[in-house]
């Protein structure tokens, strides 16, 4: 019996394997192609006359929702792959576009070369304090601990700046200069819409090689059964602390980001909705996916986008909102890439395969080393 | 003398408001490990029905006594319909309530148009306490919370129904294995907190002025209140909301007194004392996880 199973194993892993067909990969091609073509091809079809107008209100907008998207990506980084339910995620995504807008109104630094860095520091160092503070004690924190941590931080962050005059209060602050990339200014239009592609594609394959990496394989025991990779020596917290920083330095960077292009930052941007909002992106496209929340931030910012001329329907949208979540949440956990992706590949495989044989020595070596 | 009878009249008065709304998330707490994000809503489905009441003519108390059933019912409905099935996932249940919370939150936004409406007291004017005046609709909430607070402690621990619920709270699988239907007793437990919030918030509503977003500024001062009093107590939450309720009022007064020669509130913005509650707050969680209370379990 025991014969036949290992045989199975065996077989299963060895050459012979039949490869399942990946949808993900699909999936993540199909949207780069999309982001890729979208510019030129709304151009062409809402051209009006011979001119073509690339910088038009449609590649604007999206530019902020690929932006946004750069903050579900974060958000999926920590509640879909190391168990951490951020619920303050825009906290970073705020304090980032607060830096670089506090940065521009004293120095009059409008350099991407700075804007970027600095957003990404910011994000990083913040995420890095409140991730100490709520995941980092002799006991391990519970889920809803932090869960509540991070929503008290994004609301406590969201009263302070309401109220604080040196960073505008109620009002925001404005960036009256536009970025800079090497001396040449950067209108929001076609230019900021590929860059914001550029970042998007980083930080999404930075966040794909962490997870799909040896130190990905960690992370997936430790949603499996945190006991059992805690007794095998691994510092579950330590783990979460650095995926939780990285995915408030992603944060960070696309808040700076996106406070360039919308040329303000507000109290909202740092706050409960904005937080929200990054969680029913990545739980509509499906956690623990990456491309997921990248689609469900297209989807539900898009409709947005689409149901903004109509005054009725815009009053409902929130409404509509808050149903499709419970739905989801409810009946649908996987969310949209669900539908179309299995569990197992969703699961995914980490590091390299040599002759059939995982890749899993560094592991073990640890494992065996701390037993 | 009269600044301090004042001071302390205002930290009950904003206390016992957080002890209602603190007592209803804590019974649900503790009872099925959920922390209802949709609770602040429950609380704004109170103060609603007051208006509604009040748009239909009637006055404002028969609204008030109408709200802790309705709010109740509207409770018992969300239960059967989606947190039952969520039990066993408390994440995946605190999702569904906020959005529960985020559906009513929206739809009373648009149902009021989005505006600010200012509710009257039902009892007017101000009585005399110790030699100062004090409003006496606060004056009715403090005695109306410490009732209830009495009410909720002997149902507790003298009804064999209370029996039951603190059967399940020490251990389910062992009550329903006695005889306790958990299910019945889990769908009471959510409505009875729904009521509390939805008390709360009626008899809190003069004070504030309703707007679609009563709620959320209690939620996340509530749930401080029942993580540092401690879950699955009955003393903790209502001394984790007096501690809450005491450092709103308790930071902006401090901002008054003159220490070494400047005043504090150069120093501490108003804006920087609400924030401090939090953080304050959350320090303490952090090296208390437990909370103030963890001994004497009901």
């Amino acid at each position: 019996m025991t014969e036949t199973t290992a045989n199975l194993a065996d077989d299963k892993a060895g050459g012979k394997r039949r490869l399942p067909l990946s949808v993900l990969p699909i999936i993540e091609l199909a949207m780069l192609a999309l982001l890729l073509l979208y510019p030129i091809l709304i151009t062409y079809l809402t051209a009006e006359g011979e001119t073509l107008d690339f910088n038009n209100y449609f590649v604007v907008r999206v530019t902020s929702i690929i932006l946004l998207a750069m903050l579900a990506v974060s958000f999926d980084l920590c509640w879909g792959y190391s168990g951490i339910m951020s619920f303050g995620q825009a906290l970073f995504f705020g304090i980032g576009g607060y830096f670089v807008a506090k940065l521009s109104e004293e120095t009059g630094t409008t350099s991407l070369l700075v804007i970027v860095p600095a957003g990404m520091l910011v994000g990083l160092l913040s995420a890095l304090f409140v991730g100490w503070f709520l995941l980092i004690s002799k006991r391990t924190p519970t889920i809803i601990f932090v869960a509540l941590g991070t929503l008290t931080a994004s609301f406590a962050a969201e009263r302070l700046v309401a109220g604080w005059q040196w960073v505008g209060a109620g009002n925001g602050m404005s960036i009256w200069d536009f970025a800079t990339i090497f001396g040449t200014e950067l209108e929001p239009g076609i230019g900021f819409y590929y860059l914001a592609v550029a970042f998007l594609l980083i930080a999404y394959l930075a966040s794909r090689y962490l997870v799909r990496s040896q130190f990905g394989l960690a992370l997936a025991g430790i949603r499996q059964n945190e006991h059992r990779l805690a007794f095998l020596g691994y510092r579950l917290q330590a783990f979460k602390l650095i995926v939780f920083s990285f995915a408030g330095l992603i944060a960070g960077w696309a808040g700076a980001i996106y406070a360039f292009h919308e040329g303000f930052v507000g109290p909202s941007t740092v706050g409960v909705t904005t937080s929200t909002y990054a969680v029913l992106y990545g739980l509509f496209g499906g956690v623990g996916t990456l491309i997921g929340p990248v689609i469900g931030a297209g989807v539900i910012e898009g409709l947005t986008v689409i149901l903004s001329d109509n005054e009725t329907l815009k009053a409902y949208w929130p409404i509509a909102l808050g149903a499709v979540m419970l739905v989801v949440v409810a009946y649908q956990p996987t969310g949209l890439v669900g539908l179309l992706v299995s569990q197992r590949e969703r699961f995914g495989s980490f590091g390299v395969r040599q002759g059939g044989k995982s890749s899993g020595t560094d592991d073990t070596g640890k494992a065996t080393g701390n037993d | 003398m009269d600044v301090a009878v004042k001071l302390i009249f205002d930290v009950l008065a904003f206390s016992s408001i957080m002890v209602l709304v603190v007592l209803g998330l804590a019974v649900i707490a503790s009872m099925m490990g959920i922390f209802n994000l949709g609770h602040g809503e429950f609380v704004l489905l109170g103060a609603y029905t007051v208006y509604i009441f009040r748009e239909m003519g009637l006055p404002e108390w028969t609204g008030m006594l109408a709200a802790p059933f309705l709010v109740a019912i509207a409770g018992l409905v969300i239960e059967i319909a989606f947190i039952r099935r969520l039990y066993a996932s408390p994440v995946i249940a605190m999702l569904a309530t906020f959005a529960i919370g985020l559906i009513i939150r929206e739809l009373i936004r648009v149902l009021i148009g989005g505006q600010y409406y200012a509710i009257d007291e039902p009892v007017p004017g101000s009585v005399s306490l110790l030699g100062v005046d004090v409003s006496a609709w606060r004056a009715i909430i403090i005695f109306l919370t410490g009732a209830l607070m009495v009410a909720c402690f002997l149902f507790l621990t003298r009804t064999s129904f209370g029996l039951q619920i603190r059967g399940a709270l020490e251990n389910p699988g062992l009550a329903r294995a006695s005889g306790v239907s958990t299910t019945r007793l889990y769908a009471f437990t959510f409505a009875f907190g729904a009521a509390l919030a939805g008390l709360a918030g009626a008899l809190m509503v003069p004070l504030f002025s309703l707007s679609a977003d009563l709620g959320v500024r209690f939620l996340v001062q509530a749930f401080l209140s029942v993580m540092l009093g401690g879950v699955g107590t009955f003393e903790g939450p209502i001394l984790g909301s007096a501690v809450i309720g005491a450092m709103v009022p308790g930071f902006q007064w401090l901002r008054e007194i003159p220490l070494f020669g400047i005043m504090v509130g150069d120093l501490i913005q108003p804006i920087v004392a609400e924030v401090l509650v939090f953080i304050v707050a959350l320090v303490i969680v952090k090296f208390r996880p437990d909370g103030f209370i963890t001994k004497g379990r009901i």
